[in-house]
């Protein structure tokens, strides 16, 4: 296969990727068309955090003696102020060799939130943050994806969506490589609700909620207000 | 430590802080937002993993590369910041329904974290017309009819820009390879193992 069929194939022009697309090499475009779609390479930061981290090191440089040097929480609580120290003073104070190694731990090991019971084995469970798009930029989601012997259950937490009514309401859809939606359900405001899908993450791993109306038509109105990409967390 | 910016930025020096983080707030703070997919909690993560960067920035081997460093810390930042989050916001353990599904929640690997790592670096160097192309087609998930709507340009120049955009992208990731089977040379890792600005 050519550079440019990979190329046609990476931009999404399927037609352009005839049947030479080896396996490995869509198996790999489609990594990274799914990285693509993952809004965090598209956040960007506050233009205030660049003087927060600053203040920040800078402060606690400044405070240096031998304990404050080991404890930069502290530091920064002196020095960024508002609701970062805030968040900080949250943290229990512990020394940078202990909170590195708690960090560590955690990228061993699975941090449970829940456990089956009876069987002592987890459920096959993805998880996917949800982020806001254009037309709704203040709102976010969180979404676990548990595997069951009828589909797979979704339950969804969101936040920053307003109330819809009189016809109109959010449906949640996956997506695959391909551009194949799925619908999951319907709701319509924030907060915790449990949608199913009959097709499973794994190929299907774009989350997405679109405004719709009660029109007859059933297909997706392309209104999307979050966005998020669901990956494996078992 | 024999770089000059790096003992700066190891002393609290303002502009060499600075430096460092035009160079790497916005990967940074990348990475912990592919931890924990909330703004708020990324940017805190992110002030904490620069905190630790100056921390650490003694033991800092010259020989290696900041930014794998780098990434390194902001994921251990973000998951810190999701564990105590996690403690915040979930009941004990004991108080869950025994009728409950198991629930587990790991970080992305490191391999994905920096995976995400040179993708958004190398979106960084594609000019914002083509960074802007790129989102609406992947992040928003448009056709390319419904981006020369919204561009309000013929469908054909959203062709060839994505194409060129895509060609671009590719390239600075190392997805593409020599078609000539005489070309010898190995093919570049699978998202690029290219140093950092």
């Amino acid at each position: 296969m050519t550079d440019e069929e990979r190329i046609s194939y990476l931009a999404g022009d399927h037609a352009g990727a005839p049947g030479s697309l080896d396996p490995a090499d869509a198996a790999e475009l489609d990594e990274l068309r799914a990285l693509l779609a993952d809004p965090a390479m598209w956040e960007v930061p506050g233009q205030h955090l660049e003087d927060t981290v600053v203040a920040a090191v800078t402060g606690a440089a400044s405070r240096e003696t031998g304990d404050e040097r080991s404890d930069p929480v502290a530091s920064a609580r002196g020095a960024a102020g508002g609701e970062l120290a805030r968040r900080a003073r949250r943290r229990s104070r512990r020394s940078v060799v202990a909170w590195a190694a708690g960090a560590v731990a955690a990228a061993a090991i699975a941090i449970a939130i829940g456990v089956t019971s009876g069987t002592g084995t987890h459920a096959t469970t993805f998880s996917a943050a949800l982020s806001g798009t254009s037309l709704a930029p203040g709102a976010t989601g969180q979404a676990t994806l548990t595997q069951t012997t009828a589909g797979w259950r979704v339950t969804l937490h969101v936040s920053g969506l307003p109330r819809l009514d009189n016809g109109r309401f959010y449906q949640a859809w996956l997506k695959n490589a391909a551009g194949i939606l799925v619908p999951i359900g319907t709701f319509n405001q924030s907060g915790d609700v449990t949608l199913w899908s009959g097709v499973p993450p794994t190929q299907y791993p774009t989350i997405t909620v679109t405004r719709q109306q009660a029109n007859g038509n059933p297909a997706s109105s392309g209104q999307r207000v979050l966005i998020g990409h669901a990956h494996s967390t078992s | 430590m024999a770089d000059p910016l790096l003992s700066r930025f190891a002393a609290g020096d303002e502009d060499a802080v600075r430096t460092v983080y035009r160079a790497y707030g916005r990967l940074v703070f990348a990475v912990a937002y592919k931890v924990l997919g909330d703004r708020g909690l990324a940017e805190e993560a992110t002030q904490q993993a620069f905190l630790q960067a100056w921390q650490a920035a003694a033991s800092f081997e010259p020989s290696k590369e900041l930014g794998p460093w780098l990434a390194t810390i902001a994921r251990r930042a973000a998951i810190d910041v999701h564990r105590r989050e996690a403690r915040h916001a979930h009941s004990p353990l004991e108080d869950a329904d025994p009728a409950a599904p198991g629930l587990v929640s790991l970080p992305p690997s490191m391999d994905r974290i920096y995976d995400a790592w040179q993708v958004r670096q190398a979106l960084s160097e594609l000019s914002p017309d083509e960074a802007n192309l790129v989102r609406l087609q992947h992040m928003e998930g448009l056709t390319q009819s419904q981006i020369a709507e919204r561009l309000n340009i013929p469908v054909g120049t959203v062709k060839s820009r994505s194409f060129r955009a895509h060609r671009r992208l590719a390239g600075l990731l190392g997805h593409l390879r020599g078609d000539d089977p005489a070309d010898s040379a190995p093919r570049q890792p699978r998202i690029g193992t290219g140093g950092q600005r």
